[in-house]
């Protein structure tokens, strides 16, 4: 197990109080795989990436069993510390790449942050150049061939495909073991999408890494997703490996979802309603007690408003009183 | 940046010549004889047909306007009324005073100014932000003058450590060559340097600081809310995540990009900063072009007026080009702007 999350809970003060944002969320993540993690905006999604990030700034209130990340608890880890994991052994990239990159610094410069010091040696200026030639093959392993003229340029002057590409180039520059991702391609055109997905699965069959993607479009993860976990609101779903969780739901939140997704509307009779669900997300203010797909799920029953178990069935997981596709 | 630095030096030409244009009409806006207003000669004096032949006077405004520049260029800005000084050589001397503690506060201000706004900003809403903030406001709102004869009062009368007025004690006789009194020492090489720069140095203390005060707080308040704002932009995250700690970060990210709209606002600041060296020359006696100009406003010496208000004008100009340059020069983004437009 690469990174073992048990009942992380993360809450924060609203105008009415504290409330929890994240509630009690499990997830793991096994050494090389490709696990994404579905939900809405504002269903804490990023919040987990950013916890295990060490991101959080003093208003969110982070509390786990445990954050192990190869047996060492994240959450408790002093920043120095910190620093020697995160950027070498986790890395992450964001979405909207551009507005992740300084404005003010060439790229090059940007990229030879990401090279450690300790991992040149000999006087400054064979570190100089030892520096320049990692910057180089970098770009070069992400397929920017003219690494010159990338260098010298700046941020504004990049495609929403290019800056990813130099994301990722700077977090893949240690091999890490886990690649966090968080919404990489949701701003990009199909095409630029499917460069970028194929990028990334040839680091992970390269360096074997793990990777956390992270999507809010259930029709657009990353096609090589082994393992998929459904959040909602706060929540998690549902978690099991990609194939069958996409066939055979057991949760009516991933079902809601799917129906929602092009391919099954397109079975779909004409004049029909789409299949959505009623209602809208909660806002923080207004979670429901219970299980918070409740108000919004076409099978609640009474019993809803208690906080169903994590029940787990073979190599899956949900949480939910009245799971759907069980019969067999 | 080629076609940026051209365009704003030809803006900065037409902008000049405006403003000579403008003086040039104030020596007729003036009361008296413009002969007398832009030359200093006085109508009863046997060079005053020749002068005003030689400024154009006996033909067209276009004419009269040209002959201006070209005399401005020569360096023969006119005489002052009152002693017949050449109002160009006084001027040079005294901007040097002026530019002197111009830039010493500068100087003075610019570290604690944006070393206090950089923590004020790396603790939003704490003690220390409240107390560097109302710091900054109470230190903002206080009139200059008002607080420059309080420090006279307290420190060079009451506590006695810091002479009261003047640039230097009188019996060096230093000769005002640049009018920086540190340079002047320099060159006149006196017996006792080290005595004439404790002088000097004592006779700084107090305009330099006064100075000084408002700008700082001006610029704690700047660094403060670009920080603030900086530090919540994506690539601040971005740079933690590469697993640099949190003062590489704030080195070589936060605090470039935060001076940046410090730099925005730089021009502002030196326009303030003007106008306070002005108030306080009157009140330190320092002899700068402020102090000059005063005088001469009570007593309509017109043609130190017109230098005084050409060469103030100017330095606001320039400074706020040069700020300009400096900012599409440094900050490659905002070049980008500029190029898109037609």
């Amino acid at each position: 197990m690469l990174l073992d999350i048990r009942n992380l809970t993360i809450r924060t003060k609203t105008n009415i109080g504290t409330v929890n944002v994240l509630d009690k969320v499990n997830l793991q993540i096994h050494e090389g795989e490709i696990h994404t993690l579905v939900g809405e905006s504002g269903s804490g999604k990023s919040l987990i990436a950013r916890a295990i990030m060490g991101f959080l700034s003093e208003r969110w209130d982070v509390t786990a069993d445990r954050v192990w990340f190869e047996g060492k608890d994240l959450l408790s880890l002093s920043a120095a510390e910190r620093r020697d994991i995160i950027g070498v052994d986790i890395a992450m990239i964001f979405q909207d790449a551009k507005s992740y990159l300084d404005p003010n610094l060439t790229i090059g410069e940007q990229l030879s942050e990401a090279v450690l010091d300790r991992d040149l040696d000999g006087s400054w200026w064979q570190r100089s150049k030892q520096r320049k030639e990692r910057v180089i093959s970098l770009l070069h392993r992400v397929g920017i061939k003219n690494h010159k003229a990338m260098m010298q340029s700046y941020a504004h002057e990049l495609s929403e495909g290019a800056a990813q590409k130099i994301m990722i180039a700077s977090a893949i520059a240690h091999r890490p073991k886990l690649l966090i991702a968080d919404e990489p391609t949701s701003t990009m055109e199909p095409a630029t999408r499917q460069q970028i997905y194929r990028l990334l699965a040839q680091f992970h069959a390269r360096y074997g890494m793990s990777m956390l993607m992270i999507s809010q479009d259930l029709g657009a993860i990353m096609p090589q997703t082994e393992r998929i976990s459904m959040i909602y609101s706060g929540q998690l779903m549902e978690t099991g490996p990609a194939e069958p969780l996409l066939q055979k739901p057991y949760h009516p939140y991933t079902e809601a979802l799917l129906n929602t997704s092009l391919y099954r509307q397109a079975e779909s009779q004409p004049r029909t309603k789409l299949p959505t669900l009623p209602g809208v997300e909660p806002t923080l203010q207004h979670l429901p007690i219970g299980c918070r797909l409740g108000p919004r799920c076409p099978y609640a029953k009474p019993e809803c408003i208690k906080t169903p178990k994590t029940l787990k069935l073979r190599d899956r997981m949900y949480a939910c009183h009245h799971p759907v596709n069980l019969e067999d | 940046m080629t076609r940026y630095l051209l365009r704003q030096i030809t803006l900065l030409f037409f902008t000049l010549l405006a403003l000579s244009l403008f003086t040039f009409c104030l020596s007729y806006w003036f009361a008296g004889s413009a002969v007398t207003n832009s030359s200093g000669i006085f109508p009863d004096d046997p060079s005053y047909a020749t002068i005003a032949t030689a400024r154009g006077f006996d033909g067209g405004y276009f004419g009269q306007y040209i002959a201006y520049l070209r005399h401005l260029f020569a360096g023969d800005w006119g005489r002052s009324l009152l002693d017949g000084a050449p109002v160009f050589e006084q001027l040079i001397v005294r901007f040097g005073a002026s530019l002197e503690i111009m830039l010493l506060a500068l100087l003075v201000a610019w570290f604690p100014g944006v070393a206090f706004g950089v923590l004020a900003a790396l603790k939003p809403g704490r003690s220390v932000d409240n107390t560097i903030l109302g710091m900054s406001i109470s230190g903002y709102s206080i009139p200059v003058f008002w607080f420059a004869q309080l420090a006279i009062l307290l420190v060079a009368v009451q506590w006695g450590l810091t002479p009261i007025a003047g640039q230097i004690n009188p019996l060096f006789d230093i000769p005002a060559v640049t009018g920086s009194i540190l340079i002047d020492i320099a060159l006149a090489q006196p017996a006792n340097p080290q005595a004439a720069y404790y002088s000097a140095f004592m006779h700084m203390i107090l305009p330099v600081t006064v100075l000084a005060i408002m700008p700082m707080m001006l610029l704690i308040r700047l660094t403060r809310n670009s920080m603030l704002d900086v530090l919540n932009k994506n690539y601040i995250v971005s740079s933690y995540a590469k697993g640099m700690s949190t003062r590489r970060v704030l080195w070589s990210h936060a605090l470039p990009n935060a001076m940046q709209q410090v730099i925005r606002q730089l021009s502002n600041l030196i326009s303030l900063l003007i106008a306070n060296t002005f108030i306080l020359e009157v009140i330190f006696s320092w002899p700068g072009i402020g102090n000059w100009l005063v005088r001469s406003i009570y007593e309509r010496d017109y043609p130190v007026i017109q230098g005084g208000l050409l060469i103030i004008g100017s330095l606001i100009l320039v400074t706020h080009v040069l700020l300009n340059l400096f900012h599409a020069w440094r900050y490659p983004q905002v070049r980008k702007d500029l190029y898109a437009a037609p």
